[in-house]
């Protein structure tokens, strides 16, 4: 172990001879081979275990599925990827593999352990041994170990420019894979609660696993190749994406209770995205940011005819929607405005003072719009020709299950929310924003009206969000304040920086991630705010780029540099400048 | 009248408290220009330290004489709240000095929910509020037409001494001295010897210090608490050291009481009465934000180019 | 608005008396400065003498406690966006880039108070939005070519070389159509290669019909590019002039340059030998 000597921030450093790259591996990679052979536990956990035979390694020893299966896939990938000759991005890829394994490993040891009742469970215990989830995360620690002697080299670029076929050909593929990944990882594990009680564990070495293939993908460039092709045919990917995210419901995702999963997602999407206009492009923290949201669901809520409105009045959703989304906009502004004078953390404060100020108010029925404590129920269905969307519906010969249509309406909407987002970040005015996000006084120093165009960040994002909210209380059928409150504003901020800040997938990922997560490990809810609390903790010190960072920009939370470069080269480079005196950025005086 | 004076007496009292908090908010905005928005959260976990003390190492002869329970209570309270300060500030903040100034922020917004899950999950029973021991004199004074209880004269005091306390530790002391010095420049004060790590944690060890008293004697006044208590008062002490203009000792102390005061009589006097009370405290914060964002005693921030 | 003692033509930029107070502290007391067309004007005096002051006056990030500043004859606003917009351009003393924007997109911000996009055309990429960013784009692209930017448009500015940042804060600085640019001190820790490279390029940009002011710690590099020199000295102006008449000012050399007079002599002479080889050049 070695410390680096920068001042900037000293991390202990492990170093291996490289030659020691592929043993490492090929142990890893059988280890994990045996691992998922072996048995996991030495008893049965639970009663009837019908859910999890992979378990059962005494009735079936061979039975290998879940999580054994995907330990030896992902071994076996590792031994695949340590000796074919000439990967690029070799050790990236064996990196992602390696925590892969390992977190399988250690997810299954932890969840085995506590609920057999200690490590007996998963050691050795009345004669009988299974060391499985051990060897595995063994297996995985001597894969990354194996990457950290290879050394960790940049990502390797494709050639983009391709035949129109091969590139429409890969991008379909790609994108059906990525179809396919969505609809298994919203249904690994299936529905939590009391009938399933591995719901959560198997979820989460699902997300390991997959993790440790994205990973692994990503490190050999071929997400970046795809991400390039994407931008290079852009209408043909977003026509192909939006047609892959609406057949969800063919897949194995495809009935009402995935169905409404996958709609509240969407809605926090479209929200989280609308906040990553005014955080990740105009870098103005909001703490409130939820309380426009509950603007716009009330709002739908009074002017669609809900039974407890006291105004009485029913339009059509279009548009109650487009009301909401304005008025969201106007009180947006409004609590925009204070940025003419307030800057940086303060303005995070008046935020967070305006949206304490909404709930209170929401909480006390302010004027009788917002039903106080009982909530505004019963808000009616999103009708389109008679047909309500929460309704079964037949095309053709195809069974759609209940809800889809509200999953429709919103595949559509965070489409569209996102051209807003992807066409205002390329444009005059988006720049302004970075631009101010960048350095503000320069900013205004370059011709930027810097609170007009504050004020019309939040506006932007403060409609989006409505617009969000408006379809939530439909798909709800209630709007209440308990919705947005201030842990929904940390949540949202936390899936726009755990996503990455100022990207589209980011954000979506975030949404995904953050209220997946609770609805899947339903057995941890009496834990799950704390480890949001941690994990919050934990990105902000290791990953604060988020897992789909800018690729050019990371001004608020920058780690890794646009060059690919690690953050200790960075720093080195800092430690240069600086001692470079005069030449360096701090030379100069007045 | 009465009502008026009382309500003034009142809001001193929850001044008072708030002011405690405060003044850690300030300090260690001061210092490290970080919001420690789990500030509030030392708060509670010092109050749920006095209570432990009473409930499980009191011997049962003691609970009833309040002059050896309360200062062990204190104690308790102290020691809990200093050390979940430091190994915040050791763990969470200190390896993002240097990081954008949204990391620390939102590492903070972390620790708060890390910290009251923690009580509610682990501290028996405390999924619901705790009743909290009376441990001092559980009487009325009377002063001319107002009526306080013991209790709250007895925070009145002791947050005006402990601040009266610090403001001279920081203006005479040598290690005084040394914070303000970090305060303008961290970089200038270690080239005259400072060490800005100690100075740092000495910032949150007295912060959190001032918190578990001031959560103790919350406790002793209201008579029960939970964790949600350091969220809240946490914004209202937030808001007292905004307002008395952050990085000022005496502002924040001043803008606990406007605060306290503004919420008991808000809560009288404005419509809607006490489920109001906590807006109005926030419309102060914003209007104080916008129109002097340095606060009644802070200084201007000049625009550098 | 006073005849001016020193320019023939009209003044582009007119500033008269500033005097700016902070606290108790005069930082600048009734400083005045005529621009002509396509002059390149020089600010020099120690430390803390108030030139960056003085251009924060002149850009509108600082109100003047007293005085005005005129811009052809038209009064500026106090607001540095107003005043980029009405053409007083700057640069920052510590170099102020974008720094996670790639330099094509620090030069397009430049472009943006000269550039209309109606939010339809944007939302909806109309002809009329590709039709705006092309051509701000060919501007932007014309501009670093100018400054000898072009190989780096896609860079990350933060990752440019020092001298590069300079000159690339000085395209994004033309890229809002100035009349007057202000450049302070945009030689600061370069190499002489490098200063003679940026003296040359003001000399183009004056040639543009651009007036320039400079403040600069290189009595050298002043004398041998600028038309006039102010010296301000404490906040107060304390001579005004050609080079020569600066140069041979006493009280110059007693208050800011502090060395023996030959030696200055000296140093001028080169600087203006080399400028004269710069011209045949």
């Amino acid at each position: 172990m070695t410390t680096t000597t920068a001042t900037v921030r000293s991390r202990p450093r492990i170093t291996l001879a490289p030659t020691l790259a592929k043993p490492l591996a090929a142990a890893g990679g059988v280890l994990a081979v045996i691992a998922a052979l072996l048995p996991w536990t030495t008893f049965v956990l639970f009663d009837n275990d019908e859910v999890n035979p992979s378990l059962q390694y005494f009735d079936a020893p061979f039975a290998l599925s879940g999580y054994r299966l995907h330990t030896m896939l992902l071994g076996l990938a590792v031994l695949v990827v340590a000796f074919v000759p000439r990967i690029p991005g070799r050790a990236r890829a064996q990196r992602a593999l390696g925590f892969g394994i390992a977190a399988i490993g250690l997810i299954s040891l932890i969840f085995l352990s506590y609920n057999g009742g200690g490590v007996g469970t998963v050691t050795a215990a009345d004669g009988d041994a299974a060391f499985g989830a051990v060897v595995a995360l063994v297996a995985g620690v001597l894969v990354v170990l194996s990457a950290i002697a290879a050394g960790i080299t940049d990502i390797p670029d494709f050639p983009t420019r391709l035949p129109r076929l091969a590139a429409y050909g890969a991008l379909v593929l790609a994108f059906a894979a990525i179809l396919f990944l969505v609809a298994e990882t919203l249904t690994a594990g299936g529905r939590s609660g009391v009938s399933n009680p591995y719901a959560g564990p198997t979820f989460l070495a699902f997300l390991g696993m997959a993790g440790g293939v994205l990973g692994a993908l990503s490190g050999v460039g071929v997400v970046r190749w795809i991400s390039a092709l994407s931008e290079r045919h852009r209408a043909f990917s977003i026509i192909i994406l939006v047609l892959c995210a609406l057949s969800l419901p063919l897949t194995s995702a495809g009935n009402a209770y995935w169905m409404t999963v996958a709609t509240t997602i969407g809605v926090y999407a479209a929200t989280a995205i609308g906040l990553n206009v005014v955080v990740g492009l105009a870098g103005l923290l909001d703490l409130g940011y939820v309380a426009f949201m509950g603007v716009g669901a009330f709002v739908a809520a009074n002017l669609s005819g809900a039974a407890t409105s006291k105004l009485g009045i029913e339009l059509p959703f279009p548009v109650a929607a487009l009301i909401a989304a304005i008025l969201a906009g106007i009180v947006g502004a409004i609590v925009g405005s204070p940025t003419l004078r307030v800057r940086g953390d303060y303005l995070a404060i008046v935020t967070l003072a305006f949206g304490e100020i909404f709930t209170r108010s929401a909480q006390n029925d302010i004027g009788g719009l917002t039903g106080g404590s009982n909530a505004i129920p019963r808000i009616p269905d999103v009708e389109l020709g008679g047909t309500a969307f929460n309704e079964e519906i037949q095309v053709g010969g195809l069974e759609l299950p209940g809800g889809v249509l509200y999953y429709f309406m919103i595949v559509l909407v965070v489409g569209a929310v996102m051209a807003v987002f992807a066409n205002l970040k390329n444009s005059r005015a988006g720049r302004a924003w970075i631009a101010i996000r960048e350095d503000e006084d320069a900013a205004r120093a370059m011709g930027i009206r810097t609170g007009k165009a504050k004020i019309m960040a939040f506006l932007v994002g403060a409609t989006l969000a409505g617009l969000a909210g408006a379809i939530f209380a439909h798909k709800l059928t209630i709007a209440s304040f308990d919705s947005f409150k201030f842990l929904e504003s940390v949540t949202l901020l936390a899936a726009v920086i755990l996503g990455g800040m100022g990207t589209i997938p980011g954000a979506v990922l975030g949404a995904s991630l953050l209220f997946v997560l609770p609805e899947k490990l339903r057995e941890f809810d009496d834990y799950r705010l704390l480890l949001f609390g941690l994990a919050l903790i934990l990105i902000m010190r290791f990953r604060p780029q988020g897992l789909v960072p800018d690729r050019v920009r990371r001004a608020e939370l920058a780690g890794e540099t646009a060059t690919g470069k690690s953050i200790d080269e960075e720093e080195a480079l800092v430690v240069e400048q600086e001692h470079d005196g005069p030449t360096g950025k701090k030379g100069g005086t007045a | 009248m009465t009502t008026l004076l009382q309500q003034i007496a009142n809001g001193i009292a929850l001044g008072a408290t708030i002011g405690l908090i405060a003044l850690g908010y300030t300090m260690v905005y001061g210092i490290i220009q970080l919001i420690n928005f789990a500030h509030g959260e030392v708060f509670m976990v010092g109050a749920f330290g006095g209570l432990a003390v009473h409930r499980w190492l009191l011997p049962e002869a003691w609970q009833g004489d309040w002059y050896i329970s309360l200062p062990l209570m204190i104690v308790g309270g102290v020691v809990v709240a200093v050390t979940i300060a430091l190994i915040m500030e050791r763990f969470a903040y200190r390896p993002l000095r240097n990081a954008p100034r949204l990391a620390p922020l939102i590492t903070a917004l972390g620790v708060s929910i890390v910290l009251q899950e923690a009580i509610r999950i682990w501290f028996p029973n405390a999924e619901s509020a705790q009743a909290y021991p009376k441990a001092f004199i559980d009487a009325q004074v009377d002063l001319g037409p107002v009526s306080i209880s013991a209790s709250k004269l007895l925070i009145i005091v002791v947050s005006v001494a402990l601040s009266v306390g610090l403001q001279l530790y920081v203006t005479k002391s040598r290690m005084g001295r040394a914070m303000r010095a970090t305060a303008q420049d961290r970089d200038t004060a270690r080239l005259m010897g400072v060490n800005p790590d100690r100075v740092i944690v000495l910032t949150f060890l007295i912060g959190a210090a001032l918190a578990g008293v001031a959560g103790v004697l919350y406790g002793v006044d209201i008579t029960n608490v939970d964790n949600a208590i350091g969220f809240q008062n946490g914004i209202f002490a937030f808001t007292a050291a905004v307002l008395g203009g952050i990085g000022s000792l005496r502002g924040a102390v001043i803008g606990a009481f406007i605060i306290g005061l503004i919420k008991t009589l808000g809560g009288q006097y404005m419509p809607g009465g006490t489920q109001y009370d906590y807006v109005w405290i926030f419309v102060v914060l914003i209007f104080v934000l916008v129109f002097r964002p340095q606060g009644l005693f802070g200084e201007a921030e000049r625009v550098r180019a | 608005m006073t005849a001016d003692p020193i320019a023939a033509g009209a003044p582009v930029l007119h500033a008269q008396d500033v005097t700016m107070v902070f606290g108790g502290l005069v930082a600048l007391n009734k400083v005045s400065l005529t621009l002509e067309q396509g002059q390149v004007a020089g600010l020099i005096g120690p430390n803390g003498a108030g030139k960056t002051t003085f251009f924060n006056c002149l850009t509108g990030l600082y109100t003047p406690t007293s005085g005005r500043v005129l811009l052809n004859g038209a009064r500026l606003a106090g607001d540095p966006a107003k005043v980029t917009i009405a053409g007083v351009a700057r640069t920052f003393q510590n170099i102020r880039l974008f720094p996670n924007m790639t330099v094509l997109e620090n030069v397009l911000v430049g472009r943006h108070s000269r550039m209309k996009q109606d939010p339809v055309s944007t939302l909806l990429r109309l002809p009329a939005f590709h039709r705006g960013e092309r051509a701000a784009k060919e501007r932007a692209r014309e501009l670093l070519a100018f400054v000898g930017l072009t190989r780096a448009e896609d860079e990350v500015a933060r990752n440019l070389p020092y001298g590069d940042q300079r000159r690339l804060e000085i395209a994004r600085a033309l890229a809002t159509d100035p009349s007057v640019l202000l450049l302070d001190e945009p030689t600061a820790g370069m190499n002489p290669q490098e200063t003679e490279a940026t003296r040359q390029l003001i000399l183009r940009i004056r040639e543009t019909g651009v007036s320039v002011v400079v403040i600069e710690h290189d009595i050298k590099f002043i004398f041998g590019l600028c038309d006039k020199v102010s010296v301000l000295v404490q906040g107060e102006l304390l001579v005004e002039g050609t080079p020569e008449v600066v140069r041979a000012d006493p009280r110059v050399i007693e208050a800011y340059l502090g060395k023996p007079p030959e030696e200055i002599e000296a140093d001028a002479r080169t600087a203006a030998e080399e400028h004269d080889k710069g011209e045949q050049a």
